[in-house]
């Protein structure tokens, strides 16, 4: 406990450095290296693809958000499953070594994990989550519907005319 | 640590039966939810699986209720009076909602099945709140009973006041968590332990007393929030004012109850008066104080704030506070209480007093839901003019919810408090006297706008034209159950507030 050593912690100001460095050299090659051409847009401060001056009571599509939700569910199976990938090697040999059914039940009980997972999943695809079209597709159906009601008013005073 | 990591993989501390009613809502709020996305056009499907998935539970709660008092999952989940007498108060507000927004629903095109899965969730965080013997499980449902409800307060989309009503609710709601939380860890780092039958016992020798004392005060800020008290109160109009009417109903009669459930677990039985220990007494001592006082002020704000409202919604929300503060003076009674046996009693009291201010707000909401009509248009006193012999069923129901609301004899409010204010009178303390002396003096003062509604409806004329709601079938049920309700709770409470305190808490248990 007493024999605390600098020396072990070097790897951590190591990353610090590098981290420090990689942000430094980015910001620096692109002032040297990059090509500036500036545009009103380019100088707006990013904001989603919003307008970020002005009222805040806009309607905006929500489909950038449900991306964002949809990614956490798939970061946080990842984040589940990478430790359960690690230990799943040795509760195998456990389960050789002791006869007990170890790597069985884990393997159920991450199941049981990813098909509380997939009900999400089902259910955002349903929503129309990964329908990106959806919004023009409507549109054009209501293009089409309009345009078959012209049609038939034509018709009708076709109709009308010849008669 | 290997073997005992693979042991507890085999053969963990688990019980499902132990949560079993909390299971079958999670499990049906998802197959709600799903069944929506694939059946978007249904209208009734939902609302009524949602009813069979309520019901189930409350069977099997009632399946659960003659067992010995226990705790289960690493002592996590608790099995006993607090838990199952709240944890009935939560269904039956869900079910009510449920019959209640129908006719919201039909009404403004809400997404149907996604409301009622929602409500499904928000019911699942509530009952883990009242079950949770540990830190983490309370803070968990609370989070997952808030999150659900935020959403539901800004359901009427279009309509600015919900949006309001909804983003005040979350950034004020998420600020009240942070709070909690903050306090839960230095309670962790008092008593090394999330567990509320730990820290009972580790309160007496903390490693460090102040850290006992704020996170104390942070928990009651975080609580106080939720329950609705004076400082923190500021939130309730106008929220309670822009939701949808059946959801300020459900808001005032079930997250409020939750808050109470997990604030007596944590208080009353986690922080107990240890005696020979100078830091727990020193602690009971704070917060019973700071509890009266802040009970004094939200019964006297409430009706006062309550007097001067013109919409019937932002009444009945500073209504509502008051009586967050009338179920405080039982909550300090279990607080005070000499024995095992006067806690126990003292909780049920007020679990029985949410359960009365339930049934009797449920009905009231129901009536003014149904006189709201579109976009809760006709909220005002005003409309309310001159109502009383052109809809006498309804108007006599809500007169008779506005008298149990007052706590006049006869009906369940009148029980409710009588029984709240009790343990606290007997405690014999000056300061808790006063405190009971008061309660009563804004029982008085809140018959000023309590009777207001009744006269307003019975002796002004009214002036504009009167469309008399047509009474559905499920608001009809509403109206028969709550009427019922609250006779039945004002006459016979003694079967019901002896099924609450039947079963004694896991903690004094153990201790016989």
């Amino acid at each position: 406990m007493n024999d605390f050593n600098i020396i072990d912690y070097a790897p951590i100001g190591i990353m610090f450095i590098v981290a420090f460095g990689f942000a430094a050299s980015q910001i620096l090659v692109t002032q040297l290296v990059g090509p500036r051409k500036r545009t009103a847009t380019k100088l707006m401060p990013y904001e989603c693809g919003k307008d970020p001056v002005g009222s805040a009571r806009d309607r905006f599509s929500i489909k950038f958000y449900t991306v964002a939700v949809i990614f956490l569910l798939f970061d946080i199976e990842v984040l589940f499953m990478i430790p359960f990938a690690v230990a799943f090697k040795y509760l195998l040999d456990q389960e050789k070594l002791s006869g007990v059914a170890f790597g069985t039940i884990a393997f159920i009980e991450i199941l049981v994990f990813i098909s509380t997972l997939v009900v999400g999943y089902i259910y955002v695809w349903k929503k129309g989550t990964f329908d990106w079209g959806l919004q023009a597709r409507a549109e054009a159906r209501e293009e089409a519907k309009q345009a078959l009601k012209e049609r038939k008013q034509q018709a009708i005073r076709d109709f009308q005319r010849a008669a | 640590m290997n073997t005992i990591l693979l042991q507890n993989l085999v053969t963990p501390n688990v019980s499902l039966q132990a949560v079993l009613p909390e299971m079958i809502v999670a499990f049906t709020g998802i197959i709600v939810m799903i069944y929506d996305s694939f059946m978007p056009k249904q209208r009734m499907v939902t609302g009524a699986l949602s009813l069979i998935g309520l019901a189930a539970s409350a069977f099997a709660l009632f399946s659960m209720w003659g067992e010995a008092p226990a705790s289960s999952w690493n002592g996590m989940i608790a099995n006993d009076g607090l838990r199952m007498s709240f944890t009935l108060v939560f269904l039956f507000v869900s079910a009510m909602t449920i019959l209640i927004s129908t006719v919201w629903t039909e009404r403004e095109n809400v997404p149907i099945g996604e409301y009622h899965a929602l409500l499904l969730f928000a019911t699942f965080g509530m009952m883990f709140m009242a079950a949770g013997n540990d830190m983490v499980i309370i803070f968990l449902g609370l989070e997952t009973l808030s999150i659900a409800t935020y959403v539901m307060a800004g359901l009427r989309k279009s309509d600015l006041k919900s949006n309001e009503s909804a983003m005040k609710y979350f950034i004020l709601g998420s600020f009240a968590s942070a709070f909690l939380l903050y306090g839960m860890a230095l309670i962790y780092g008092a008593t090394a332990s999330t567990n509320i039958t730990q820290i009972a016992s580790m309160v007496g020798k903390a490693n460090f007393p102040a850290l006992l004392l704020i996170g104390g005060a942070m928990l009651i800020i975080g609580f106080g929030f939720k329950v609705a008290t004076v400082p923190f109160h500021v939130w309730t109009p106008d929220v309670y004012e822009g939701a949808p009417t059946p959801v300020t109903g459900f808001m005032a009669a079930g997250p409020k109850a939750s808050a109470f459930a997990s604030f007596l677990r944590v208080f009353v039985i986690g922080f107990p008066l240890v005696s020979g220990a100078q830091a727990s007494a020193f602690l009971h001592e704070s917060w019973v104080t700071a509890l009266t006082v802040m009970a004094i002020l939200t019964m006297t704000v409430g009706n006062i704030s309550a007097i001067v409202q013109n919409n019937v919604k932002r009444m009945l929300a500073y209504s509502s506070i008051s009586h967050a503060g009338y179920a405080m003076v039982g909550f300090i009674g279990a607080g005070v209480a000499k024995t095992m046996q006067d806690r126990d009693e003292a909780i049920a009291a007020v679990a029985f007093y949410m359960l009365t201010y339930a049934v009797t707000n449920l009905g009231a909401f129901a009536i003014v839901t149904l006189i709201a009509q579109k976009n809760d248009r006709r909220t005002e006193f005003d409309d309310y003019n001159g109502i009383g012999f052109k809809s006498p069923v309804l108007a006599f129901s809500l007169s008779l919810f506005m008298l149990s609301l007052l706590g006049l004899p006869l009906t369940a409010g009148f029980m409710g408090k009588v029984l709240v204010f009790r343990p606290a009178l007997e405690a014999g303390s000056t300061l808790l006297t006063v405190m009971v002396v008061i309660a009563v003096v804004n029982t008085a003062i809140s018959a000023y706008y309590y009777l207001r509604l009744i006269v307003v409806m019975f002796f002004r004329e009214r002036t504009t034209s009167w469309l008399e709601p047509k009474v559905s079938g499920a608001l009809a049920a509403v109206l028969i159950i709550t009427i019922l309700g609250v006779f039945y709770f004002g006459i016979f409470s003694d079967n019901v507030i002896e099924k609450f305190s039947g079963k004694p808490s896991v903690q004094s248990a153990q201790i016989k």
